[in-house]
């Protein structure tokens, strides 16, 4: 069952990046920050993962980038969410809602 | 999910691949450097901080990898990059690649003409509407299928049966065209009103045929498009106009379309009278082949038991002329296609047996070039790239290859289509022309990637499949070849063994052949001129007339400088066969049917023998007193008179011919072939044409030197004597006799041609294994030498090892004749498909040819030189 637990994960990763992203565009290394600091340092996206998913969710329209100045002011690619994205991250939202409950209620079956 | 965005990127993600490239790059640094401002504001030294920030990446080009992976149209991107590099392969190494596409490209060329003839004559459909309901029909004496019908069996058939909406009737004919533009002799085609129908094809201009167009007395024609275009300038107003068919005026009714054939190259067609001729009184006169179209629903087998059940009937109701007759009824394209199925069956598996060879040389060049990339492969292993991956590149690179193979292979089926194809026979007209079709190209490029697989495979496998610590560590030439030659020397015992096929099979169709041409025609065909030549009844109403026309002809054609003698004939030997008539002895009552015996009938000219060189056996020919007042005679052939006069003389007996009154026997000449060189019909009478009051003539011209010179001349005597009348054809009786076997000339030829391809290329592949062998064992030859092996051990080496192979090809490829000769043996004639000499030669033959191969390996590891090798050592 390793797949499925890979998919789960991957998932996982979408929904975060997406959900970060709804809240500011930001660039790869603060989506990975801002995941780190929200999740108390419990979910670390190294860039191995990240930019993978990133350009994977670009072309399918779920994100969108473009070059601009960071805080630092250094050239960097920042990702916004486009509305293919918003749908896309209320979508993944309920499925993992039900899947929680799901699992829930197996792990609550005596 | 948004399609579009998924397309633009997958798009992009294909041709924009370096920008996309040069974009992550850019992405990754500007992520790199802010990790490395982080950590420098974190209070590390900036060369820590980066060096601290490369290891968290893990590695740009991993994540690069990913990123890539990652994309739609990875293994897009990934056969593209393939591709490019596989391209760049072949420019870099242009002689290796012009000889593997060259080599292909002259099998795959080859394999795609044959295909396009296989494809028209026996794959696509006949150009008619519903070709699948279309049906043939003829005669069957005794279940055996052999020629026309008799008209009121067919009127019984069409009438009684129901499994057909449509039965046609038709018989070619040849005449000559007069008015308006210049006599010419063109095909006619006798055809009842409904033939049209049958086939479904309208005029293009004018009418089609009607019923009452069959009525006694009318005068319709259809004309086709070409005669059309050729005589009338393509005017509408030709309909109504007047052509005179062998002088009798006809009315032009309608055009036939363009393109239109059906059976025989036919400009005329006219409907099949329903007058009431004497001949056609007889159920035993058989004129006319049958074509019809299957009621719906109704199949060709429903229609055979139904037309199975009328000739049995007729059997019953007319003993005398119809036992053991009955109708043949056979798919209409099948019968088009003919004898030709054969020949063309055998030449596609030949063809492709070439290609077979001609793959197994590519594959063998591949693998020792793969041999060669054993360091590039295994460094790439060691780099971690995929062995999967690997495979996939190499094969890229081989289909690449035999792609472009089939491109230029598409070339030379162009070519092979002109010079060759041509000549072959391909049944009747009205089969589709064989074009480069999509369903042809489509082959070409499945072919084409069939042989990429097959020539790479066994590389690519090879080359990849050694670890790469393995291939690293050793110096590769000696260990690593030996595995690869052993591969090409099974595909040389292959090739060998297919080139034993091939040979012996052209081998049987060569002893066919000369068969063949040493059959004793029983005239001499050397310096002989055959053309027709036709006068109109109406001009020349009478009999007498007649045979002065000709005999002035004769008188003149003589006396032409370079003639020796010149006659005529109605029915030339070879060229126009057929027609037999029931002969029997006077004052015996007739033979019943298929019980007496059958006599080819001819009408000659007097000096017709002399002119043929048939030789007088007793009594005359046919002379100048055979003239239409005097006695009817006929001269019988040697066989007739062993036939019916069996140890009597049958010199001045009397004959029955049919329903003729009795002929006095004046002469016996010896047999000859007049049915065509396979036949094997001898019975033959023949008549005076001047009796018979003759209007269209074969000439026979014997010349002193090449008959093809006085075919002119003879054309102005013509033109002189009667400007209506044309000399049809002029021909060579050697082209007619060659013409009768040429569909086997050409499928030898070809056959011959393919073989010698087929030599030619198992030669250099066994010449290239030689070769590689020897430069692989070049070190161990010279240490060899040094240490006192003669010239003369070395030769025995090399040799040996050639001639092992052979032998087992050779081996290999007798056995598989045993039972591949099957093939050819409708083809041939007095030869056994196991005819030990055939055999033997074959064998012989290509023993020499590998020994040959063998000489110049072999002469290199002679002349090694030890001092030279060692030092390289």
């Amino acid at each position: 069952m390793v797949e499925s637990r890979q998919n789960i994960l991957k998932g996982t990763l979408d929904m975060l990046i997406l959900k970060t992203l709804s809240l500011a565009p930001m660039h790869g290394l603060g989506i990975s920050r801002r995941i780190e600091q929200i999740t108390d340092g419990v979910f670390q996206v190294k860039p191995g993962s990240l930019f993978p998913a990133l350009h994977r969710m670009e072309q399918e329209g779920w994100i969108e980038g473009s070059w601009g100045e960071s805080e630092n002011n250094r050239r960097a690619k920042f990702y916004r969410l486009t509305p293919a994205g918003a749908a896309r991250l209320g979508e993944e939202r309920e499925g993992w809602t039900h899947l929680v409950s799901t699992i829930g209620l197996v792990l609550e079956a005596s | 999910m948004p399609i579009l965005p998924l397309i633009k990127g997958t798009f992009k993600a294909l041709t924009r691949s370096d920008e996309l490239e040069r974009e992550m790059d850019e992405e990754l640094e500007s992520y790199l450097s802010m990790v490395v401002d982080e950590k420098v504001q974190g209070g590390m030294s900036a060369d820590d901080a980066r060096r601290e920030a490369l290891m968290e990446l893990g590695g740009t080009e991993q994540v690069k990898t990913e990123v890539r992976q990652s994309r739609h149209g990875a293994t897009m991107d990934s056969f593209v990059w393939d591709l490019r590099h596989a391209l760049r392969l072949m420019l870099k190494t242009p002689g290796f690649t012009a000889v593997v596409v060259l080599t292909l490209a002259l099998g795959i060329g080859a394999n795609t003409a044959l295909f396009s003839t296989v494809n028209a004559a026996l794959i696509r459909d006949i150009p008619f509407d519903e070709p699948h309901r279309l049906v043939a029909g003829e005669k069957t004496t005794d279940g055996v299928p052999n020629g026309s019908v008799s008209r009121l069996d067919y009127f019984d058939l069409r009438d009684a049966a129901t499994s057909f909406e449509g039965l046609a009737a038709y018989v070619p004919h040849r005449v000559t065209v007069t008015g308006e533009a210049a006599p010419e002799v063109v095909g006619l085609m006798f055809a009842t009103w409904n033939l049209f129908s049958v086939l479904r094809v309208d005029p293009v201009a004018g009418r089609g045929f009607l019923p009452e167009d069959e009525l006694e007395g009318g005068s319709s024609v259809l004309i086709s498009h070409a005669l059309w275009q050729r005589r009338f300038g393509g005017a509408p107003g030709a309909i109504g106009r007047t052509v005179f068919v062998d002088g009798e005026p006809r009315t032009v009714i309608g055009v036939v379309p363009a393109g239109f054939r059906f059976m025989n190259d036919t400009d005329l067609w006219v409907p099949v009278e329903r007058g009431d001729f004497f001949i056609d009184r007889q159920r035993d006169s058989h004129s006319l082949r049958l074509v019809g179209r299957l009621a719906p629903g109704a199949t060709l087998a429903q229609a055979r038991s139904e037309a199975d059940a009328i000739s049995q009937r007729l059997e019953l109701q007319y003993p005398d002329s119809n036992s053991g007759k009955g109708f043949f009824l056979d798919d209409l394209q099948r019968q088009m296609v003919g004898d030709a199925r054969s020949s063309l069956m055998l030449l596609m598996a030949t063809t492709a047996m070439v290609l077979l060879i001609a793959c197994g040389n590519v594959a063998g060049l591949l693998l020792a070039r793969s041999q060669g990339r054993l360091p590039e492969m295994a460094m790439r292993t060691a780099l971690g790239a995929p062995r999967k991956r690997l495979i996939r590149q190499l094969m890229t690179e081989s289909i690449l290859m035999t792609l472009v193979a089939g491109i230029a292979g598409v070339g030379l089926a162009v070519l092979f289509q002109r010079l060759l194809l041509q000549l072959l026979p391909l049944g009747k007209p009205g089969l589709p022309e064989p074009t480069l079709d999509s369903t042809v190209l489509i082959f070409t490029v499945v072919v084409s990637v069939l042989a990429g697989l097959a020539v790479g495979v066994v590389p690519a496998f090879r080359a990849t499949l050694r670890q790469p610590w393995e291939q690293l560590k050793t110096t590769s030439r000696v260990s690593g070849g030996r595995r690869s030659t052993r591969m090409r020397s099974l595909l040389v015992v292959t090739q060998v063994a297919v080139s034993v096929v091939l040979l012996i099979g052209s081998g049987l169709l060569i002893r066919t052949m000369s068969q063949l041409t040493a059959v004793d025609l029983g005239f001499d065909p050397e310096r002989l001129l055959a053309g027709t030549v036709g006068i109109r009844g109406s001009v020349y109403p009478t009999p007498d007339e007649r045979s002065a026309f000709f005999a002035a002809l004769m008188e003149r054609i003589e006396a032409l400088p370079g003639v020796e003698r010149a006659s005529g004939i109605s029915k030339l030997p070879i060229a126009s066969p057929s027609m037999d008539w029931l002969v029997w002895p006077e004052g015996q009552p007739k033979p019943g049917y298929g019980e007496g015996l059958y006599a080819l009938t001819r009408f000659a000219m007097p000096g017709y023998f002399e002119t043929m060189g048939i030789p007088i056996l007793e009594g005359r020919g046919i002379e100048d007193i055979d003239t239409p007042d005097a006695g009817r005679v006929v001269v019988i052939s040697e066989a007739v008179a062993e036939g019916l006069f069996p140890g009597r003389d049958p010199i001045g007996r009397h004959l029955n011919l049919d329903w003729h009154d009795p002929y006095e026997v004046v002469g016996v000449v010896a047999n000859a072939q007049l049915d065509g060189v396979r036949a094997d019909f001898p019975e033959a009478v023949y008549m005076s044409s001047a009796q018979a009051g003759a209007t269209s003539m074969w000439l026979t011209v014997r010349t002193e030197s090449d008959p093809l010179l006085v075919a002119d001349p003879i054309r102005d005597i013509l033109r002189e004597m009667d400007a209506d009348v044309v000399f049809s054809r002029p021909r060579s009786m050697t082209t007619i006799v060659e013409n009768d076997l040429s569909g086997l000339h050409t499928v030898t030829t070809a056959l011959g041609l393919l073989a010698g391809i087929a030599l030619l290329l198992t030669a250099i592949g066994l010449y290239g294994v030689l070769a590689y062998h020897v430069n692989q064992r070049i070190g161990e030859f010279g240490i060899r030498i040094a240490i006192g092996a003669s010239a003369g051990k070395l030769l025995t080496l090399v040799v040996d090892r050639g001639l092992r192979m052979v032998g087992a090809g050779l081996v290999l490829g007798v056995t598989l004749s045993l039972f591949g000769t099957r093939l050819v043996q409708d083809l041939l004639f007095e030869t056994d498909p196991l005819d030990p000499l055939t055999y033997a030669a074959a064998v012989a033959f290509l023993g020499a040819v590998g020994l040959a191969a063998c000489v110049l390996p072999a002469w290199r590891a002679m002349h090694v030189n030890p001092v030279e090798v060692l030092r390289k050592e």
